[in-house]
């Protein structure tokens, strides 16, 4: 049975790996501390799985253990404490696909994002993602209006920081 | 805003540079223990917890419980101990259920709202025990000073009454105030990044 469950959950983790690594970007600034979130997510989601009924999506039920481990249950090390400047986004933007400003452009939004809190981020990312308020305030435990208020927040805050 | 639908737009890109494990990595990395916060508020609490209920013991065996019994004190001092251990039974009880209530599938909210509660469960009993500690202390003092004749004799003749007092509050306050200042570290530690993001997740209501 436990093997069964090992293989399951293992097997669907690798396949929806994904949203994980992108949990670990937006959180993250180095390899290390991505590898260290990744680590942790992955337990905490195999300590989960066994309440796990399949009632869900395997992956929308990802989406909140990897957010809650990243904001709350993580233990930052100091290394992704500090704020990333220009240089050192690990986002990989494909210069050949854009032109010159829009890559530009691109690579700030990366860096003003890092620049936000961790409920901002979170917010960030779930619309990235292309989530429904609903289900943004869904994951934060929050109320719909409050999570449209919210983003709008982040927005004017993102444009704050690009514009200064 | 057209800069945020320009990054989603290459979000989706990004997912064709992003890392990919083998089956065998995932595997290894279920096999390893958490390092959570959950995992240390639990250590520490339980630590908490040890610490305080084996206070009774020490004072049992390193005589100044016999010397308390002495100065017929044996029943005050045996209520003590019966209402310090339902005390501490009972913030055992309710910090693991607090504890189990701890769940990375609730919303982040909810996750949130159950740690602080266990934790604060700690902090109460914490609290307690400083207030009985204090109240122990003055008691004790008053009962000395003004219904045993030995202390009464002694202390008039060596130093006055007040100074007794005020030398008994002023030690009772020092190491009140320097657990106090200890536990507040550790909490501190412990809970800062979590309470800041709990108080950014509280802004949202208006």
């Amino acid at each position: 049975m436990n093997k069964e469950l090992e293989h399951s959950f293992v097997t669907n983790l690798e396949q929806n790996q994904n949203i994980v690594h992108k949990v670990c970007r937006i959180y993250t600034s180095d390899p290390d501390s991505h590898n260290d979130l990744f680590q942790e997510i992955t337990i905490q989601l195999w300590k989960a799985y066994p309440k796990f009924r399949g009632d869900a999506k395997f992956s929308t039920w990802m989406y909140r253990v990897a957010l809650n481990t990243a904001i709350t249950l993580y233990r930052r090390s100091k290394r992704s404490l500090r704020t990333t400047d220009l240089d050192s986004i690990d986002f990989k933007i494909k210069a050949e696909e854009y032109d010159d400003e829009v890559e530009q452009q691109l690579k700030l939004m990366y860096a003003a994002v890092k620049q936000l809190n961790d409920i901002e981020k979170a917010l960030v990312f779930l619309y990235l993602e292309d989530k429904s308020y609903k289900e943004i305030a869904e994951t934060m435990g929050i109320s719909e209006v409050n999570a449209r208020v919210k983003m709008n927040r982040v927005k004017t805050k993102l444009k704050k920081i690009l514009n200064p | 805003m057209d800069e945020l639908e320009l990054l989603k737009q290459d979000w989706k890109k990004q997912e064709e540079v992003l890392p990919r494990l083998s089956y065998k990595e995932i595997y290894q990395m279920i096999l390893k223990k958490s390092s959570s916060i959950v995992k240390w508020i639990f250590v520490i609490s339980i630590l908490e917890f040890v610490l305080w209920a084996s206070l009774d013991i020490i004072f049992r065996f390193t005589g100044l419980h016999a010397e308390v019994q002495k100065e017929s004190m044996g029943t005050f001092s045996l209520i003590g101990s019966i209402l310090s251990y339902t005390i501490l039974i009972y913030f055992i009880v309710r910090f693991y259920l607090n504890y189990k209530k701890i769940q990375a599938t609730d919303s982040t909210k909810v996750l949130m709202e159950n740690i602080i509660k266990t934790r604060r469960t700690v902090k109460h009993y914490i609290w307690i025990n400083l207030s009985f500690f204090g109240i122990l202390m003055i008691s004790t003092t008053i009962y000395m000073l003004f219904f045993t004749n030995e202390f009464q004799k002694s202390a008039s003749v060596e130093t006055p009454i007040w100074m007794i007092v005020l030398s008994t509050l002023l030690v009772t306050l020092v190491f009140i105030g320097l657990i106090a200042l200890f536990y507040r570290l550790i909490y501190g530690i412990l809970t800062r990044r979590l309470k800041k993001n709990y108080k950014e997740l509280e802004k949202l209501e208006i």
